[in-house]
């Protein structure tokens, strides 16, 4: 590498190298949780709007795993609980699809529009 | 001072006829026809009692006074509840329950098919017990709750028989028109208390005299409590209510409205005399309204075809005496015709109620020949219709000619020629009504079929009639041998107070006076009978050649016509008009709230859109805004950007 | 460091809108995948390795299976326009979503966080478990939720099979229509 060059390399290198601050990871994520709610409450079939739910969950477990790496006080528990809260959303889609397909046998539909007998 | 066993004769006397009321109200459907047993009862031991009082009165020669604390708020706060009875008093209680009892015999027969005789025998004794407890009421606030109870009785005697709107329509009015009086009359009342801090007449008296109250007020609440009498007596220009209140049964006409709660007024104004006395303006007004009112009722009774309504017209036109016996002076005999004419008139009244029950109609035009046919009512009627009409040597003369005495002596001429005027009216009205129905042939099937009374009707009939002859002779003049001022001014006087006021000099018998009353009303009776025995067709030609007096008289000088185009008919349009407001704007803003909660909660229901979704998106909104609330910085602008994003999305999420 | 978290950020982010705005519900779920690798990646990024594994092996692996049997058993042919796919709240949805997004945002850089150095994270297997357990200085409530997450399965395996199984009565799956 020619020498002149060092100095530019250098200072581009310690751009690229800086630490991420903790608000890039916490915005990454917000925005991750706001469109997965816009997906959840737009779309009609309802295994999407299941996905958009497990977008809005990932987004959390980030968060989570944000803190647990930046909080010096944490001892990694942000990282514990995420793990918990990827079992329950595991458990969750389990049941949710059951559900759906539960409905879809009644009702030879999955358009959540359909399931409205809650209606005035 | 009164012993606790006098005190307790003389509670009990309004006091019986009020349980009496009581018990008949409670247990009269299951007494029936004998209610009579159980209100005679209690009306004669009052009248035992009554008379006792009479005596411990004229014995003691004062009066008996006591009284409990009723409320008690400090100075000027304090009304007692107590009973003063002197010489008056005592005169009117016996009056009251003597009448009382022989109407309430009179009516065991007369309402014996009524179907809701015990509730009649009930009210007639609460009215009986409002009377004498008005009677022996000591102060302006204990005489008006009584005077109020009577007029109550009056309207549910009246309407006794409200299925018939007649009868309905006439206790209205008569409980109308006595209002205007009682408002008056607590005005009145009012004024005196804020002046003297009391209400008792005692002290009313004492104030007035000491200069407390001021002259052209005190002058203004004397005439409003005469207002207050005006219109429980029936004088001008309250008189409209005493006609129509015939409509009741015929009983209840001879005890209200012949002999007590009409003479409440005159009762108020003799109770109160030391207060009026003080007024000269009130006596005047007094005076004179009785002396109108008697001249002007008389013409009113000279067409009616209905009997009853000639006797009312003249019971207000002989209280129309009274008061002007009052308003000039002569207390004595002003009382002296009340308690005349409470035996006659109510006499004339049963005597009407007898004929009534025979052939079952009022109508003088459809009776006739009834003197043989109804011997005892006939005498009797003619007893009482001398001595209305003042024929020596009937109770009723001497009463009246005392009146007229005075009023000549104390140069009250104008005054004199209306009253001598009365006179002639009286005789031939009373008669023309007497001859119509029992002289002649008789001029209907239910005249031709009559036959006298029971003899529960006749028995008190008789009673009375004596009285009508005798009842005067208490009050004969020194003339006839009897002591000076006769038995009755002993009794019934004006205080010392009162006479010291009038300052009026004493006057003799005057026998040229007697002689001419006595002829104009033998003119009267005279002019009756040619009209009505004699010719009779003359009768009908002179109504139909004057018929415009004719009917004015008849009409009743058109006043209920003029009352009812300036007070009824405006009175009537407001009150519609209240009903509509009330019915419209507040009913409807009632019924608005109702059914503008239940149109918002129609609107509100179309957010119950059934899609997950779209609470989904409802509830992150909420949660939305409540964050936005709780951590905003620039409150206002970001409360205004929420709120119109809430808007949007509910407008658009609603439609789904 | 900038252009892994810049290439992962946007790997995620475009696939979650692709989640959203497909128009092929497969199309969706791969997408849903690929959103989940980039937040492996992050968990790589964020010093917590096992946990990034942990991610791929559950989400990729077996969520994303589950949800294409599900996509498989309610099948619905890919359509043409996005009326069918997107239903009304499009518009006020994005508001909130927007609106939402933006308050966390706001909420979680408004704080003061100087002084947060990453590298607390655990960089080993056994300290996440030691994590999970609640042992060894990590919070000890983690003990009883550890025990509580499994339970939790075990009710969600049952609810699943009892909540899917066919009742009596009811018409055999005939699969694809139309």
């Amino acid at each position: 590498m020619p020498p002149q060059l060092q100095p530019y390399v250098q200072q581009g290198l310690d751009v690229v190298n800086q630490t991420i601050p903790l608000e890039g990871y916490l915005i990454v994520a917000a925005i991750m949780f706001a469109i997965g709610a816009w997906g959840a409450l737009i779309r009609r079939n309802a295994v999407v709007v299941f996905m958009c739910i497990e977008l809005m969950i990932n987004a959390v477990n980030l968060t989570l795993v944000g803190f647990s790496d930046y909080l010096p006080g944490a001892d990694g528990a942000g990282a514990g609980y995420a793990v918990l809260v990827i079992a329950v959303a595991a458990a969750e889609v389990a049941v949710g699809l059951a559900i759906v397909l539960a409905v879809y046998r009644s009702r030879k539909t999955v358009n959540v529009d359909e399931i409205n007998l809650m209606k005035w | 001072m009164t012993s606790v066993g006098q005190q307790l004769i003389i509670a009990a006397i309004p006091v019986l006829p009020a349980l009496v009321f009581v018990v008949l109200a409670l247990f009269g459907r299951y007494l029936g026809e004998s209610a009579q047993y159980v209100a005679i009862f209690g009306v004669a031991t009052s009248l035992v009692f009554s008379a006792f009082s009479l005596y411990f009165v004229i014995r003691a020669q004062t009066p008996i006074d006591f009284a409990v604390n009723w409320i008690d708020l400090g100075p000027g706060g304090s009304f007692p509840m107590g009973i003063y009875v002197d010489g008056l008093a005592a005169v009117m209680l016996v009056v009251v329950c003597f009448v009382s009892l022989m109407i309430q015999l009179y009516s065991g027969a007369f309402m014996q098919d009524d179907s809701r005789f015990a509730w009649y025998y009930a009210v007639l004794n609460l009215f009986t017990a409002s009377m004498l407890g008005l009677v022996v009421a000591p102060s302006f606030i204990e005489l008006y709750v009584f005077w109020e109870l009577v007029g109550l009785c009056s309207y549910l005697l009246i309407g006794h028989w409200f299925e018939k709107p007649s009868a309905a329509k006439a206790a209205q009015k008569a409980f109308i028109v006595t209002r205007i009086g009682d408002a008056a009359l607590f005005v009145g009342i009012i004024m005196f208390w804020r002046e003297a801090g009391t209400t008792s007449f005692q002290g009313i008296t004492e104030a007035a005299q000491a200069g407390f109250i001021g002259g052209s007020l005190f002058t203004t609440a004397v005439i409003l409590v005469f207002v207050g009498a005006i219109g429980k007596s029936a004088q001008f220009p309250l008189h409209v209510w005493l006609p129509d209140a015939m409509e009741g049964p015929t009983p209840v006409s001879a005890l209200i409205h012949a002999a007590t709660m009409v003479a409440a007024g005159v009762y108020l104004v003799a109770r109160t005399y030391d207060i009026f006395v003080q007024s000269p303006a009130a006596m005047l007004v007094v005076a004179y309204i009785g002396g109108f009112t008697a001249l002007m009722a008389a013409t009113m009774a000279l067409t009616k075809k209905d009997i009853k309504r000639v006797v009312a017209y003249s019971t207000v036109s002989q209280l129309g005496y009274m008061m002007l016996a009052l308003g000039i002076g002569s207390y004595t005999a002003g009382i002296f015709h009340l308690y005349n004419h409470a035996f006659f008139k109510a006499l004339l009244f049963l005597g009407a109620g007898s004929i009534i029950y025979a052939i079952n109609s009022y109508n003088l035009t459809e009776m006739g020949g009834l003197r043989r046919r109804m011997p005892i009512t006939f005498w009797t009627m003619v007893v009482a219709g001398l001595s209305l009409a003042g024929i020596f040597p009937l109770s009723g003369f001497w009463s009246k000619d005392a009146i007229l005495a005075a009023t000549y002596e104390q140069h009250f001429y104008v005054l004199y020629g209306m009253v001598l005027l009365t006179v002639f009216l009286t005789a031939f009205y009373i008669f023309r009504a007497i001859f119509m129905a029992f002289t002649g042939e008789p001029r209907s099937e239910g005249a031709r079929n009559a036959t006298e009374s029971p003899g529960i009707m006749t028995g008190p009939m008789v009673l009375l009639a004596l009285l009508s002859v005798v009842s005067g002779w208490v009050g004969i003049p020194a003339l006839f041998g009897a002591p000076e001022g006769g038995f009755f001014e002993r009794i019934v006087q004006p205080s010392a107070l009162a006479n010291e006021t009038l300052a009026l000099e004493g006057h003799e018998f005057s026998i040229a006076l007697a002689i001419v009353s006595t002829i104009v009303a033998l003119l009267g009776v005279g002019l009756a009978y040619l009209l009505y025995v004699r010719e009779p067709e003359r009768a009908t030609s002179l109504a139909r050649r004057f018929a415009p007096v004719y009917n004015f008289l008849d009409d009743g000088w058109y006043f209920d016509a003029l009352y009812e185009r300036v007070f009824v008919r405006p009175a009537m349009a407001l009150g519609r008009a209240t009903n509509v407001f009330d019915r419209r704007a507040i009913g409807g803003l009632v019924s608005g709230v109702g059914r503008g909660t239940g149109g918002i909660g129609e609107r509100l229901r179309r957010l119950q859109t059934g899609g997950a979704q779209n609470y989904a998106l409802f509830i992150l909104l909420s949660v939305l805004v409540i964050g936005v609330i709780v951590g905003a910085q620039y409150t206002v602008l970001v409360i205004g950007l929420i709120a119109l994003i809430t808007l949007v999305t509910v407008a658009v999420g609603a439609r789904l | 460091m900038i252009i892994a978290f810049a290439f992962l950020a946007g790997m995620t982010l475009v696939s979650a809108l692709g989640v959203v705005l497909s128009r092929s519900v497969v199309h969706s779920a791969l997408f849903m995948s690929g959103s989940f690798l980039g937040v492996a990646g992050f968990f790589v990024m964020l010093n917590a390795p096992a946990l990034a594994t942990l991610q791929v092996l559950i989400y990729v692996g077996a969520v994303t299976v589950v949800i294409l049997f599900g996509i498989m058993f309610t099948q619905r042919p890919q359509v043409r326009r996005y009326r069918t796919i997107i239903n009304r709240q499009i518009w006020p949805g994005l508001f909130v979503a927007l609106g939402v997004g933006a308050f966390l945002a706001y909420v979680l850089t408004v704080q003061d966080w100087t002084g947060t150095e990453p590298g607390n994270g655990l960089r080993s297997v056994a300290d996440l478990g030691n994590t999970l357990l609640g042992v060894g200085g990590a919070p000890p409530i983690f003990g009883l939720l550890f025990e509580v997450a499994s339970v939790l399965l075990l009710v969600a395996m049952i609810a699943a099979i009892v909540v899917s199984r066919r009742r009596t009565g009811e018409g055999v799956d005939r699969g694809v229509e139309e």
